[in-house]
């Protein structure tokens, strides 16, 4: 927002402040001066102001709080009531508040037999310093009074408004019917509801309140008769209204933001004199001054020691009475130290002690804080969740990949394979920036396929990637997060020059879930055959853990793999929230020093026919010397019929006591085969 | 080979001639060795048995010296032929070294080497920092509603605060306060930490936010913020610049110092922006835009509403909250010229260690 330097000066008696301590010093107390342009009185300032100082978005205000910032004297510039003719106001137009609430008042002057101009040079230089170009002298001289003091006005061709029943040009403060309709001064035609608060005259709307007239009640160069408008409307009906029609203008800026109800008269009296040097006319005597709910004044109590207590930091009850009176405070020391504190009626922002406590040590300077610490403090408590996360991603890097970060939302197509990843539907945003962010994820394996084309299309084709993050659902409308360790391989594995790389494939992407867990200490989950619609049928499973699905993992399907243009991809996504992380262990039992045996069984059996089968036959009814079973071989094609496999089993026998007998492991291999053999449709070497 | 000598001297003669011209063919190996072992000294043919046996040919008063000459003779064969042996065994393993002899100078068989994300490296850079102040990490939904981000933190409905705020809306959420958003702020974190647990309270809680902005090298859709918050007795505004004062001298090193300035945020009051002093320069630079001066969060001391809205007594207690953008930290520690870096995954940029 800009200002000019001689108008805030208009407000600083004596000479014009230097243009970078007034920079600065503004800056320190809150209104961040972000450049400046030119020098000496022409000088431009623009200044950042927060939501909650609409006091300061006009010239008045922030030469306020310069002279505050800087020490010196604030003076106001008086605005005298012009000279009114004999007619009375009230016999020319008459206003009516039907919506009290969200006006709190609505004053009118009228002014008659003027011809509208253009507006003095020193109006027209000042509005262009603000980088505004002049229209016609009654329409910037309203402009003139919002930049001067930030009281929004409007005016009205008193000719153009309905008169009622009693022959007088009627002004309604009422909210809108459904259906009437509005063209604004920007030429839109706008269709109200009853959310929109307007202007209206005997028969239809002429104004959206605050925010903009009606091109139909304008000024025009043949304006003889004007009816200027100075109201307060309730901050949160001006900015339904500007939001619902997508309109943002100055005075809907002040509006929504809050403007002062004790200043529209005065702006009424700065405007008219205005408009009577430029154009001339007759003033009617009085002014329309409607009332609807009054503003209730407010006083806040600031209690010196507890600004002492909140800020860790003595300031004198003399400086704080100094500082809050060069603001205009009312103050009043109602109590030993306690000041009873009245809030000018521009200051929407101060509701409560911590907001004069602001406003003295904003004053006073942040640089005067000490730097102190709070008392020590013992943490007794970690949020499990993250702790899971973090262990995720530090076994993942270790593990050899490398963790990315993706967005959370993808698009709609992309995520719609994997909608079954997790249970309910995907949230969708309702204001997207559009593909691909419509969609929260399903996994962040569709982040992981995103940073896997990126890097296949730059010829970077082989991928290690996990991510650490979240799924989302929405389960009967209520937001599900559910905390995943993603993995994606992809490419060959195992690159070096002395041996033949492999392509990553299904193992892989099982060995790294396993891993995950082992890394938890968890046991290892079981792999079962799944048939999921986003993976190659035959190398798909589900995690499963104590017989509930806990992730997936498995090689991408064909359909999406070249969707994708990616060629074979290896995914997993494992709910971290199920990993069963056993607690650490509190009693370690000694090694056995006795060495084990190992033992190799070699199998014929239907390629159907799983490790797990194979493994649990071994397993069943075996001595507790068993230590693993585990695979050494397997082998399909020459020397094995057709839709089998011939699988090498290493199976480990050990006893904490003693050392075994040759024996005893031959008969224990024995039993072993035996069972194996006992499998339907299995041949065991050396056993018929 | 000749017949068997007739004396040890021609016999060591004949030693000395075969031992130079192995000498002279060089390198003898164990199998050699071993071959000139079973001539000289073989049970039944070797020249040293041929020799001995002559002892009966020998005149009765030279069979005492012949037999000592034949003996000192054996003696010496056995101890040239065990150096040579020494001598073979040691040349046939080097031999056999040699030829397992790798260039070191290939490039070798790395192991895969993992990576962590930059942000995350650095949060856990920023974690760990308060966690010495005795911080503990909190964590909480993105899927937010309307009071968990706006409301219960005094952004009024309709308050024209929440202009600043652009946000992204979750379908099939309620309305009003009900409504289904992606959090701004990881505010909510905090006003649920509140909730849920009485004072003291000391949190940090990062996170992934949202707003709406279209991505370019400075704005992301998607980011990720560390929050903290200190709700005590006796909590004051010096502890909040302290404490970022730690903050920063931990972070950025002993000589940075912190400046406050006043600004606005529904939820604190006074609001603070904090800037730090700039430790890439001493006399300005581009980081810090000339000024020596980088802002790197906003702070306040939580506003008596929000403690109100959490059902704790803000006559009572007082608090602190601040809030970084960990990506925004990130770039300027590392220099990452472009926001988008951290979102693309491209590996060339995610294979370094970040700290
Ligand atoms: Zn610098």
């Amino acid at each position: 927002m800009k200002f000019r330097l001689e108008w805030l000066g208009q407000y600083l008696p004596g000479d014009l402040p230097d243009l970078a301590t007034l920079r600065r010093r503004l800056t320190d107390v809150g209104f961040i001066v972000e450049g400046t342009e030119g020098e000496g009185k022409d000088a431009v300032l623009e200044v950042e102001l927060t939501a909650n100082r609409p006091d300061g978005m006009n010239h008045r205000g922030l030469a306020r709080e310069a002279a505050c910032a800087l020490g010196r004297a604030f003076r106001d510039v008086p605005a005298p009531a012009p000279p009114e003719g004999p007619a009375a106001a009230s016999s020319l137009a008459a206003v009516t508040i039907e919506a009290p609430d969200l006006c709190s008042r609505y004053s009118a002057r009228v002014v008659e037999g003027l011809r509208v101009r253009e507006a003095s040079a020193a109006v027209q230089e000042r509005l262009r310093g603000l980088g505004m170009n002049p229209i016609l002298a009654p329409v910037d001289a309203t402009n003139h009074v919002l930049w001067d003091i930030g009281q929004p006005l409007h005016a009205f061709d008193l000719d153009t408004l309905a008169k009622k029943a009693d022959g007088l040009p009627a002004i309604v403060v009422r909210r809108a019917r459904s259906g009437e309709t509005l063209v604004t001064l920007d030429g839109v035609e706008r269709t109200l509801s009853p959310e929109d608060l307007v202007i209206a005259d005997a028969e239809k709307p002429v104004a959206l309140a605050g925010v903009m007239g009606g091109l139909a009640t304008a000024i025009t160069p043949s304006t003889t008769r004007v009816l200027l408008e100075s109201a307060h409307f309730t901050a949160t009906a001006v900015r339904k209204t500007a939001r619902r029609h997508g309109m943002h203008t100055d005075a809907s800026h002040r509006f929504e933001r809050g403007t002062d109800p004790e200043t529209t008269l005065e702006a009424l009296d700065r405007v008219t004199a205005l408009l009577l040097a430029d154009c001339g006319g007759t003033v009617a005597r009085g002014v329309i001054d409607a009332h609807g709910t009054p503003r209730p004044r407010k006083s806040v109590t600031l209690r010196h020691a507890r600004l002492v207590s909140f800020l860790g930091m003595e300031v004198p009850l003399e400086r704080c009475v100094e500082i809050l009176s060069s603001l205009a405070f009312g103050v009043r020391e109602a109590a030993p130290g306690v000041l009873e504190v009245s809030v000018p009626t521009w200051r929407v922002d101060v509701e409560q002690e911590c907001d004069l406590i602001e406003e003295v040590i904003r004053v006073v300077g942040y640089a005067a804080l000490p730097e102190t610490l709070p008392h020590p403090y013992n943490p007794t408590w970690s949020e499990p969740v993250l702790a899971r996360e973090e262990r995720a991603r530090d076994l993942l890097a270790a593990a050899g990949f490398a963790e990315a970060c993706t967005y959370s939302f993808v698009s709609a197509e992309e995520n719609s394979p994997f909608a079954s990843c997790v249970d309910g539907t995907p949230p969708v945003v309702s204001n997207a920036l559009g593909e691909p962010f419509t969609t929260m994820r399903s996994t962040p394996v569709v982040g992981l396929l995103r940073a896997a084309r990126h890097n296949v299309r730059r010829g970077l084709g082989d991928l290690a990637l996990f991510e650490v993050g979240r799924s989302y659902a929405l389960v009967e409308g209520r937001p599900v997060e559910s905390r995943r360790a993603a993995i994606l391989l992809r490419g060959r594995r195992g690159v070096h020059w002395a041996s033949e790389a492999r392509p990553a494939d299904f193992h892989d992407g099982s060995g790294v879930v396993a891993a995950l867990f082992a890394g938890f200490g968890a046991p290892a989950p079981a792999f079962r055959p799944a048939a999921l619609p986003f993976l190659a049928p035959g190398r798909s499973a589900e995690v499963v853990v104590d017989g509930k699905v806990v992730g997936w993992v498995g090689v991408l399907s064909g359909t999406l793999a070249a969707e994708w243009d990616l060629g074979e991809v290896v995914a997993a996504d494992v709910d971290l929230a199920a990993i069963p992380v056993p607690p650490p262990p509190s009693s370690v039992e000694m090694p056995s020093r006795f060495p084990g045996s190992e033992v190799d069984l070699t199998v014929t059996h239907p390629f159907s026919l799983s490790w797990d089968t194979l493994a649990a036959a071994v397993r069943a009814g075996a001595p507790s010397e068993l230590l693993s079973v585990d695979a050494k071989y397997l082998w399909r094609g020459a020397g094995v019929p057709e839709g089998h496999v011939k699988t090498t089993l290493t199976v480990a026998f050990g006893s904490a006591e003693r050392s075994l007998e040759r024996d005893e492991i031959n008969r224990w291999r024995d039993d072993a085969a035996r069972r194996l053999l006992a499998v339907p449709g299995t041949a065991v070497d050396g056993i018929a | 080979m000749s017949s068997a000598p007739f004396s040890v001297e021609e016999a060591r003669g004949l030693l000395d001639a075969e031992l130079a011209d192995a000498a002279g063919r060089g390198g003898l190996l164990p199998a050699d060795v071993h071959e000139l072992k079973v001539r000289w000294l073989g049970k039944k043919q070797g020249v040293v048995t041929a020799l001995l046996a002559r002892l009966k040919e020998v005149p009765k008063e030279e069979k005492a010296a012949f037999g000592a000459g034949v003996n000192a003779l054996k003696q010496e064969v056995e101890a040239r032929l065990d150096a040579l042996e020494a001598e073979a065994t040691a040349r046939a393993a080097a031999r056999a070294e040699a030829a397992k002899a790798v260039d070191v100078t290939l490039p070798p068989r790395v192991p895969p080497v993992g990576r962590l994300h930059p942000l995350t490296v650095v949060r856990r850079r920023i974690e760990h920092v308060f966690h010495g102040l005795g911080y503990e990490v909190a964590d909480g939904p993105e899927i937010e509603t309307d009071w968990y981000n706006f409301e219960s933190l005094n952004f009024a409905p309709d308050h024209p605060a929440r202009d600043s705020v652009d946000t992204f809306f979750v379908e099939g959420g309620g309305t009003g306060r009900d409504a289904l958003l992606l959090r701004t702020h990881t505010s909510p974190v905090q006003m649920r930490t509140m909730e849920g647990r009485r004072p003291p309270i000391r949190v940090l809680c990062p996170g992934r936010v949202y707003r709406k902005d279209d991505i370019d090298p400075r704005h992301s859709p998607v980011f990720h913020q560390m929050e903290g918050l200190v709700v005590d007795e006796g909590i004051t505004f010096a502890h909040l610049r302290g404490t970022l004062s730690a903050f920063a001298k931990s972070f950025f090193g002993g000589r940075a110092e912190v400046r406050l300035a006043p600004t606005f945020f529904p939820f604190v009051e006074p609001g603070v922006d904090c800037a730090v002093s700039c430790v890439f320069c001493e006399t300005g630079c581009r980081i810090c835009s000339y000024s020596g001066w980088i802002e790197i969060m906003g702070a306040g001391m939580v506003h008596p509403n929000v403690l109100a809205n959490a059902g704790i007594d803000p006559e009572r207690f007082t608090g602190f909250a601040f809030g970084m953008g960990i990506d925004r930290i990130a770039m300027l520690l590392h220099g990452i010229p472009d926001l988008r870096l951290l979102f693309e995954n491209d590996v060339r940029f995610l294979d370094r260690t970040w700290g």
